[in-house]
């Protein structure tokens, strides 16, 4: 038989399935035995397959991509001689058929078809143009809301010819010194109907851009107004700050109760990618924000001293307006720079993880998952790899009505991985449940792990399966910083429930405020297949009391 | 004797080197007894190939080099003379590999093969088989010991710095992708040395003219013409089996950095991402050479660190000891490990010993399985070495100059690192016959064999200056992007003294000759501005220019030129190029010696080339070539149509929050939304967008126009507590909120903001003059906001309300010079100010259903000119409108 599968064209690797210890052997063989397609169906039905890839899984679909003729980083770079330089910098869903899109060279653009596969006959409209670095859009009020570089504004189509008409500035008043970095994202809306924006800090300002900049005589930091900060517009229109200490956040999204988070990239004073609890007169890391902690409206007052140079938990023990990440996104392991935050709220069709987060990353070329869990009245959560080999850097995800993904590509100013320059992807969950760790929450002792497929019982039991460490970083001036106090925790017991799809992990050696990294490359799915990503980290920054 | 000289100090150690000294003494009896030329422990074995020296096969094999200079080739090569010393700096031996992190890279079951059959199990090897004479039965328990020492020295790896520039996914040289691997390897030039896979498909490039050629020929006619050089195939450096050498981590690190492995740099780096080098890896581990992946050992999880009963102590010990004793050490230099006796030196050695490596039957020393050329020409090499007094100098001077057969110091150099592989010089090398498909042009563009092979070096070092040519081989000289070969780069003690070498082989005197000798003229003030229009004649259609290029051109940058080549190079090839370079498609501009262009400088050949030198070496800060400026605005150069143009962008005069308008007309205005006023108007052409749309500095937009006019920052309407008050300076402070703009249907933008309890809607459109009418309408706000953000039951309190009776003043205009015009209407007065700006006001009350025209102009009640600071204001006193829906219209017109 392993002949006949042979000239099929079977691989070696996937025969095994079809060895005697496996349950599902027999009858594979006898429906082998009747075609083919038949003993294809019950591979899949018995979800075993040691080829797994993520491709297997979640299919990525390209809608549109290209390659610019220079490097993303020439001094020249041009888009691709032909055609839109989709170059996205934010999206949102219109129906089912249509996709909004701002392009990072200023405009908006209506993409109709975007579902279809393959995508061959998707059209291209524009909607908006002459906005300045548009980092964000929402579909909102039967019009589109977009973040430019120096107000939030609302464009819409009065005279219903599908073009904009009014470019109407719902807020604007932080500072804009001229500095590139200083780009501007959002809005997303939060329960409340508040539109949030975050505000890059500005990187070593100098001459003109002085000028346009406030001083903060004690700690001695110069910045634009509100540079570093999370905001939020009321439905009245006003510019409220609301959180500081942000250095590029690039992404905003809000999970199931509405809240609202942010993504940091790694840089000075923020020593890995990070995800953020905003909400009011909470700190989370770039000093130089506090720039404007004492103008009118700020939340944040008398700062006298930044601790520079601490292991982060003791500098958040001396630091009482420092709050720690919800999540740290530790470096390469979760990708090199995090940008949109997306929530999958389908309600299942985009496979086993929903009400998670899923945050994309830039240079990677990926997504990355995160899951939250409230302790003691705070997020905290894990991280874990997802999915990658986007054809160039992801920059903005929005979920389609399909409960697809919709990845915004744009690698321009920085470098990624993937074979494109700019482009929309299109990522389709095929139906099949990879093995994976759905969710980790904190225990007392330990942590407990829920798993998307039952888990076999003897490769849990066995403490080999399982290795864990902890370690933090520095909170300095610098940029970014190596794992320090790393320490490896002793697994004492991994405890299967009934249903076989949790483990309980007892250890020795929890720290809070350290990250604790699980590899669980031991572990196998009843089916007997490893986990598709066997690492998870958590930031474990309170323990769950019993 | 030489034998007993190897092996004397030895005598008195372990065991295994008493047997091995008595298996040499047994062997050396069989040469001196019988003398046949058949019987050696391992000739006639199948699997003993010649050790591979590329230089060696592709030109000493075919009579290219002289039996002298391919003796000296092989002398460092092999490494001969890392037993036998030479004196002679350019008789450096080749280091081998360096083992101080061998456990972790090599898998132990191939470095025992490999130690007990280095030809067999990689034919064509330079590393000789040192333990060929000792007795069968031994050479495997010897190999134990050396491969449980060499596996027991570890070190990690070198981490990879990952940065927002360089993506490093966890544990990348699992993730490598075999085809793009397999792409790779064909595209960046490691065919170049390796054999390309026959089964890959090379995208078809147009036959070289010199291959075409060849397809025609028959043997003897391509021996008649010179050309059997050219007609050749290549032998590959061998890459046989790496499977079972390396992991997939180990071999990726290799590619890496290949320097850090193999110092000697014979294999250079290519400056691989760590995913290339990964997929590269990848490919070259399970795919190349067919045979399917799953037959082979995987290499995802291999564990490299070699069994604990290999890494014994005791036998590490012994291997250690073997390792000095067998003089590994000698071309594997450890730093714990002291320095094997040496051999006979070079100078010593007997030329006729029937003994030694070249005996026809070695024995007792590294066995090297040598043929016959190989041979001959290393004992041609040492006789003209040793030479007649054995005096270094006199060896030196006493070589045969003029010799095509015999290279110089840098013609040396360059076959020992194969560079000739890639590059010709002086009629050698070159990319060999039937491997130039491989090599392709980015976007598979037609420009010759020049766009897409390695440059020839023949006269190069009287061609490239010698701190580009530094910056060449360190890797930093990509010029050529178009090409998807790389210019790998050498290690900096191997290629540090090759500029040098490369001069003092193609120039006869020390300096190059200076630009002010070869152009006589070049202090000419007009030199560089005709040097500019002379690149229109015929260098924008191929060269680009500070990155930019005409549409679809490509070809060498010619920013920095003047620092890159030798101006009589320059000087002699813009002259006559053929003359220079054989085969170049660069045309002659001045057939004859004349210029085509008789227009610039006269029509003077030596002016005009003194003079495109001129502006090439000012290219960086001067104006692009005119044909490339327009190519460039193409692209970015905003040219308003039927609707007018608008830009949010940077400017230096508009701010930061900028809104410029550019018309048909080609009047154009910048809006600064911060101030809220008109920052600025010109005319001619509008903007450039590059800047704003696709650089990531954000640079300011500045206009390409003439005729500008700054307008100071202010808003436009105040009121103020007393007529001297100072005219607020900040548009928040004085109760203003920009609310965006709306387009009309003709795309005319009027800007909207709020004023105190007033909604203002500003429209600016040109005139019939080429002036700009400015058109403001004050509207007293009424309950609905004109943003639809949300529904409101009460509207807002206004942040600044006006005391009643307070006068409200719109000032028209601020200057440093500013007077009234006489004889203008009452009711349209009008300033001037210093800069020849004429502001002439009209002043109306608005028809409620129809705000944007005038029901008629109204007598300005109080307009007055005052002083503030440096500057003369000019104030209107309004009638503000007292109702909602009731608005005041004030006409501004701009003329200058």
């Amino acid at each position: 038989m392993v002949e006949d599968l042979r000239k099929i064209g079977w691989s070696g690797s996937r025969i095994r399935l079809l060895s005697p210890n496996h349950y599902c052997s027999h009858f594979a063989l006898r429906l082998w035995l009747k075609g083919i397609a038949v003993a294809v169906l019950m591979v899949l039905a018995c979800g075993s397959t040691n080829a797994q890839t993520e491709d297997d899984y979640y299919r990525i679909i390209s809608v549109s991509v290209s390659q610019a003729t220079a490097d993303s980083r020439a001094k020249n770079w041009k888009p691709a001689p032909e055609g839109l330089a989709l170059e996205i910098s934010g999206m949102d869903v219109l129906d089912d058929h249509r996709l909004a899109v701002a392009i990072r060279k200023g405009e908006v653009w209506i993409l109709d078809g975007v579902y279809q596969d393959p995508p061959s006959g998707v059209t291209f409209h524009r909607f908006a143009s002459a906005l300045h670095e548009p980092l964000g859009l929402l579909n909102h009020n039967d019009s589109l809301y977009t973040v430019q570089r120096s107000e939030l504004t609302q464009l819409k189509d009065t005279d219903g010819d599908q073009v904009a008409d009014q470019y109407l500035t719902v807020a604007k008043g932080w500072g804009v010194t001229g500095h590139y970095h200083e780009y501007a994202y959002g809005p997303k809306q939060d329960r409340d109907g508040n539109l949030w924006l975050t505000l890059n800090i500005g990187l070593g300002l100098k001459g003109e851009e002085l000028n346009r900049t406030i001083h903060e005589p004690v700690l001695n930091y110069r910045q634009g107004l509100w540079r570093g900060w999370g905001m939020k517009v009321t439905p009245d229109g006003d510019l409220i700050p609301v959180c500081a200490g942000m250095r590029s956040p690039s992404g905003i999204g809000f999970n199931k109760a509405g809240d609202m988070f942010y993504t940091d990239q790694q840089g000075n004073w923020v020593a890995t990618n990070t995800l953020h609890h905003m909400r009011e007169g909470v700190f989370f890391h770039h000093a130089e924000a506090l720039a404007s902690m004492n103008q009118p409206g700020s939340p944040i007052r008398g700062i006298r001293r930044v601790p520079d140079g601490l292991p982060f938990p003791d500098a958040i023990r001396e630091f009482a307006q420092m709050k720690p990440p919800a999540v740290w996104l530790p470096y390469r392991k979760i990708g090199q720079s995090a940008t949109d935050i997306l929530l999958d709220s389908s309600g299942g069709k985009f496979g086993p993880f929903e009400g998670q987060f899923f945050i994309g990353e830039f240079t990677q070329a990926g997504m990355n998952r995160v899951f939250l869990e409230s302790v003691d009245g705070e997020y905290q959560g894990a991280c874990f790899p997802f999915r990658s080999g986007f054809a160039s850097a992801v920059l903005r995800m929005v979920q389609g009505t399909d409960g697809s993904v919709f990845a915004g590509l744009s690698n321009r100013g920085w470098s990624s991985l993937g074979t494109a320059s700019y482009g929309l992807q299109r990522l389709v969950w095929t139906g099949k449940t990879p093995f994976e760790i759905q969710e980790m929450r904190s225990r007392p002792d330990g942590f407990e792990l829920l798993f998307t497929k039952p888990v076999d019982p003897s490769t849990a039991a066995d403490l080999r399966s399982w290795s864990m460490n902890s370690y933090t970083y520095l909170y300095h001036a610098d940029y970014g910083s190596d794992e320090i106090q790393k320490q490896d925790l002793k697994i004492r017991s991994a405890k299967l429930s009934d249903d076989g799809l949790r483990v309980h992990l007892q250890m020795d050696g929890l720290r809070e405020l350290y990250v604790h990294e699980l590899r669980a490359t031991g572990v196998r799915s009843h089916d007997g297949e490893p986990l598709l990503h066997p690492d998870a980290y958590y930031t474990l920054n309170r323990i769950r009391r019993p | 004797m030489n034998l007993s000289k190897l092996v004397r100090c030895d005598l008195q150690t372990t065991a295994i080197v008493m047997m091995l000294f008595l298996r040499l003494g047994a062997a050396q009896v069989v040469v001196a007894d019988s003398g046949s030329t058949e019987v050696s422990s391992r000739a006639g074995e199948p699997g003993v190939v010649p050790p591979f020296v590329a230089g060696f096969d592709r030109f000493a094999r075919h009579g290219e080099l002289s039996a002298e200079a391919s003796g000296e080739l092989l002398l460092t090569e092999l490494s001969c003379t890392a037993c036998h010393h030479s004196g002679l700096p350019e008789m450096q031996p080749k280091p081998g590999p360096s083992l101080k992190a061998a456990g972790g890279r090599l898998q132990t079951a191939w470095l025992k093969k490999f130690l007990e059959s280095p030809s067999g199990t990689k034919p064509g090897t330079t590393m000789p088989d040192l333990l060929n004479s000792l007795p069968e039965a031994e050479r495997s328990s010897v190999a134990d010991a050396l491969v449980a020492f060499v596996m027991s020295l570890n070190e990690p790896f070198p981490e990879v710095k990952a940065s927002g520039l360089t993506p490093v996914p966890m544990e990348f040289w699992n993730r490598g992708d075999s085809s793009a691997g397999k792409v790779l390897y064909h595209q960046i030039g490691c065919v170049a040395c390796h054999e390309p896979d026959p089964d890959h498909e090379a995208v078809r490039v147009p036959a070289s003219p010199v291959d075409q050629l060849l397809d025609q020929l028959n043997p003897e006619e391509i021996a008649e013409l010179g050309l059997a050089s050219e007609a050749r195939q290549i032998n590959s450096v061998p890459l046989p089996n790496l499977w079972e050498k390396y992991n997939r981590q180990s071999l990726t690190f290799f590619l890496l950095n290949p320097e850090h492995v193999r110092p000697a740099g014979r294999m250079p780096n290519f400056g691989l991402a760590p995913v290339d080098a990964a997929n590269i890896a990848t490919w070259l581990l399970t795919s190349r050479n067919s045979g399917s992946e799953a037959e082979r050992p995987s290499h995802d999880s291999a564990d490299p660190s070699p069994s604990p009963a290999l890494l014994q102590a005791s036998l590490v010990n012994r291997g250690r000891q073997l390792f000095s004793e067998l003089r590994c050490v000698s071309c594997h230099t450890l730093p714990d490990m002291p320095p094997a006796k040496s051999a006979v030196p070079l100078d010593r050695l007997r030329q006729t010993a029937s003994t030694g490596c070249l005996a026809e039957t070695p024995a007792g020393v590294p066995f090297y399985g040598l043929d016959e050329l190989q041979k001959s020409s290393l004992r041609s090499a040492i006789v003209q070495i040793q030479g007649p007094g054995s005096d270094q100098a006199a060896v030196l001077e006493n070589r045969p100059a003029g010799l095509e057969t015999v290279p110089d110091a840098a013609e040396s150099r360059l076959l020992k690192m194969n560079c000739l592989a890639c590059h010709e010089r002086n009629k050698r090398g070159g990319i060999a016959r039937f491997r130039k498909s491989w090599f392709e042009t980015v976007g598979h563009v037609d420009i010759g064999d020049e766009g897409r092979l390695p440059p020839g070096l023949t006269g190069v070092g009287a061609r490239l200056t010698i701190p580009w040519l530094r910056d060449v081989f360190r890797g930093r000289g990509t010029l050529r992007s178009y090409m998807t070969v790389r210019m790998p780069q050498f290690p900096e003690n191997i290629v540090k003294d090759l500029p040098e070498l490369l001069r003092q082989s193609d120039s006869t005197s020390t300096d190059p000759v200076a630009e002010s000798k070869v152009f006589a003229s070049q202090s000419m003030p007009s030199l560089v501005a005709a040097g500019r229009a002379l690149m229109d004649t015929g260098c924008v259609q191929c060269h680009s220019f500070r990155g930019e290029t005409l549409p679809g051109t490509v070809g060498i940058d010619l920013e920095g030129v003047a620092s890159r080549i030798h101006p009589q190079w320059f000087h002699d090839f813009l002259k006559d190029p053929g003359a220079v370079k054989a085969r170049t498609r660069m045309p002659t501009f001045f057939p004859a010696g004349r210029s085509q262009n008789k227009e610039i400088l006269g029509g003077d050949m030596e002016l005009q080339i003194a003079a495109m030198w001129a502006y090439l070496k000012e290219l960086k800060t001067q104006p692009l070539p005119e044909k490339i400026v327009h190519a460039r605005s193409q692209n970015y150069e905003l040219t308003p149509g039927d609707r007018p143009i608008i830009l949010r962008t940077f400017m230096r005069q508009a701010g930061t929050h900028a809104v410029a308008v550019g018309f048909s007309q080609k009047v154009h205005f910048a809006f600064d939304a911060e101030q809220i006023c008109v920052a600025q108007a010109w005319r001619g052409r509008f903007l450039d967008a590059e800047g704003t749309w696709f650089v990531r500095s954000a640079p300011p937009a500045d206009p390409l126009g003439e005729q500008l006019i700054d307008l100071p920052a202010g808003v436009p309407i105040a009121d103020l507590p007393n007529e001297s008050h100072v005219w607020p300076q900040n548009s928040r402070e004085a109760g203003y909120r920009f609310q965006g703009y709306r387009l009309d249907k003709a795309g005319v933008p009027s800007f909207l903001y709020r004023f105190a309890e007033y909604e203002v809607n500003d429209r600016i459109v040109p005139t019939e003059d080429h002036g700009l009418q400015r058109t403001i309408t004050v509207t007293r706000r009424i309950s609905h906001a004109p943003t639809d953000q949300g529904k409101r039951e009460n509207p807002k309190p206004v942040e600044h309300a006006i005391e009643s009776n307070r006068p409200v003043w719109f000032r028209a205009h601020i200057a440093k010079v500013l007077k009234m015009v006489e004889g203008t209407p009452a009711e349209v007065p009008a300033v001037i100010s210093g800069d020849n700006l004429r502001i002439a006001v009209a002043f109306s009350m608005a028809d409620s259903e129809n705000p944007t025209s005038a029901s008629g102009r109204h007598t300005i009640k109080d307009g007055r000119i005052r002083k503030s600071g440096d500057l003369f204001e000019w104030l209107i006193l309004l009638a503000m409108p007292e109702t909602a829906d009731d608005s005041v219209v004030i006409e501004v017109n701009y003329k200058w």
